[in-house]
């Protein structure tokens, strides 16, 4: 996929700008604080209608605006020329594919991949199970709609049986209902993520491989909260944990604590990593979830690159631009232009909000 | 505006579906525009208030102890089909395909929305098995974490479990009739192909 024409309209700080990309690198240039990372940001919205900023819809739209808007114009490889518009209003999002408005999240989701490679992917490394189970369930869901209408059920069911536990008026019978519709639901949950885990893994140990030099092989575990995966014995689980739930008065265990880790010669990378290790691993990390969207669908994901080349040395810089796919598109963001080396960039200068094309870089 | 009708119009603003503009705009109709409808409507409302209720037999809307489904001979008691609200047995007496009795819960288990069993048209579907006229169960409820929750707490819960003869079904999810494969989304077509049944 490539993305050959971005328009955006009260997005953030972005009062109206009008990218026309030509070719397959694009750089946006220009100091802290000017709004470069907010165009990174509207590219990433197209894949799942959310943030790679985790922010709330507010934010998204210009102070005092009320309707943020932005059209993209996509060259794709099984659909062509796409045309897709979307509004953020501060309570809803509206999505229209050529010119047909698109309600359910299932008919769209994984169809535009893009993904980004942020400064704040440390955090998949460093921080809580909360931020890594995200990026898994966005990364599995965008490939699979069976996974994503297990997970919807999934939340949906959790939520009312934590209701009935808070409640505290929860009778057997009742939270029995809804554990019949749970523990399919996280059976599903837990052999989605076992596989996908093991698919993305294998593309992370070659993707680290590339990035360093000292073959240190590199890897992801799978940590289910459940070690049981089928349905009947995760009913099971549920009944027995029931008097613990009731004394918490919410669901104590599931796949909603799942978590996973990254590994670096076998050891937990998350205390015993060195910084560029994991920086390493982060940048290995996305470069799986490109591939892995890459080999599901047959799409070539856009990298969106948030300032990412600036922070490496320039020879893990060198190693990075050699293991990312040639022909996918690039858009990264920085406060100078990269090395020569790195091939020739259409540049963009950012200032407050506006963009210009600058010619001849 | 006068308190008068500003509090007319609050009162309209609760209805479902009305916001602050269409609330507006109906008082002003009501008032104004049209002020020779009002009396009709007011007795309407009065008299509706005062003759309808609840079938007790089945919870459908009626004015004498038992509604017109249940009070009619010719349909077929030993069948009950279980609904959600009184539209969805409205729609499927529209359908014009089934000839069995209704029984309509009044909702959904929804903890969150604060719908538990006791808030549910339960008991008097519980009397209705346990007088044992009723062959078959057909559960009607939606296909959502909330219609399936219900569905296991019905065939749990109520006398028909307890080994007896009762048949349960549920109806079936699938493409709308008239409509191609192509335009049924995802999740449709699999619920689709999950309940296919053999062709002859």
């Amino acid at each position: 996929m490539r993305l050959a024409k971005l328009t955006l309209h009260h997005f953030r700080n972005v009062g109206f700008a009008a990218l026309e990309c030509r070719g397959r690198q694009q750089f946006l240039v220009g100091a802290n604080g000017q709004g470069k990372t907010n165009l990174l940001e509207a590219a990433g919205f197209l894949t799942a209608l959310r943030s790679f900023r985790n922010a709330d819809n507010k934010l998204l739209v210009t102070h005092t605006q009320h309707t943020a808007a932005m059209t993209c114009v996509l060259e794709h490889e099984r659909r062509g020329e796409t045309h897709v518009t979307i509004k953020v209003r501060h309570e809803s999002k509206e999505l229209w594919c050529d010119q047909a408005r698109v309600t359910k999240l299932a008919d769209y989701l994984g169809q535009f991949p893009t993904v980004v490679f942020s400064s704040q992917d440390l955090q998949l490394v460093r921080g809580s199970p909360a931020g890594r189970r995200r990026w898994l369930d966005l990364t599995l869901a965008a490939m699979d709609a069976g996974y994503l209408r297990a997970l919807q059920t999934y939340s949906r069911a959790l939520a009312e049986r934590n209701a009935l536990l808070k409640a505290g008026r929860a009778v057997d019978a009742e939270l029995a209902a809804f554990e019949q519709t749970l523990a399919p639901a996280a059976a599903q949950l837990i052999a989605g993520r076992e596989a996908g885990l093991r698919t993305l893994g294998a593309l992370l140990t070659a993707a680290y491989a590339k990035l360093c030099d000292d073959a240190e092989p590199a890897s992801l575990g799978y940590e289910p909260n459940f070690a049981e995966a089928d349905a009947e014995s995760l009913l099971v689980r549920l009944e027995a944990g029931r008097a613990r739930d009731l004394q918490f008065r919410t669901t104590l265990a599931g796949p909603h604590r799942d978590d996973f880790h990254f590994t670096v010669r076998r050891t937990a990378a998350k205390d015993f990593a060195s910084e560029g290790q994991q920086r390493s691993l982060v940048l290995a990390l996305r470069l799986a979830q490109a591939a892995w969207f890459q080999e599901r669908s047959g799409v070539r994901p856009v990298l969106l690159c948030d300032d990412v080349l600036g922070e490496l040395d320039p020879a893990r810089r060198r190693r990075f631009w050699s293991a990312i796919d040639p022909e996918s598109q690039v858009i990264a963001t920085g406060t100078s232009l990269p090395d020569a080396e790195l091939g020739a960039w259409q540049v963009f200068e950012v200032a407050d909000g506006a963009v210009t094309e600058k010619v001849n870089a | 505006m006068t308190p008068a009708f500003e509090k007319l119009q609050k009162h309209l603003k609760q209805l479902p579906g009305l916001g602050y503009r269409s609330s507006e705009r109906i008082a002003l109709h009501l008032l104004v525009e049209k002020p020779a409808q009002l009396p009709a409507l007011v007795t309407a409302l009065e008299e509706a208030a005062r003759a309808v209720r609840r079938c007790t037999r089945c919870g459908n809307l009626a004015e004498t102890e038992l509604c017109a489904i249940c009070a009619d001979e010719r349909r077929d008691r030993s069948v009950v089909c279980v609904v959600e609200h009184v539209p969805d047995l409205v729609a499927i007496e529209r359908s014009g395909a089934y000839r069995g009795s209704y029984h309509v819960l009044h909702g959904k288990l929804s903890p969150i929305h604060g719908v538990g069993p006791d808030e549910l048209n339960l008991a008097a579907l519980r009397a209705r098995m346990e007088s044992g006229e009723v062959g078959e169960l057909i559960l009607a409820l939606s296909n959502d974490v909330e219609g399936e929750a219900t569905c296991h707490y019905l065939t749990e819960h109520l006398p028909a479990s307890a080994g007896s003869a009762v048949k349960v079904t549920r109806i079936g999810f699938g493409l709308p009739s008239g409509g191609g494969v192509l335009y049924a989304d995802s999740v449709t077509l699999k619920s689709a192909l999950e309940g296919r049944r053999s062709y002859s």
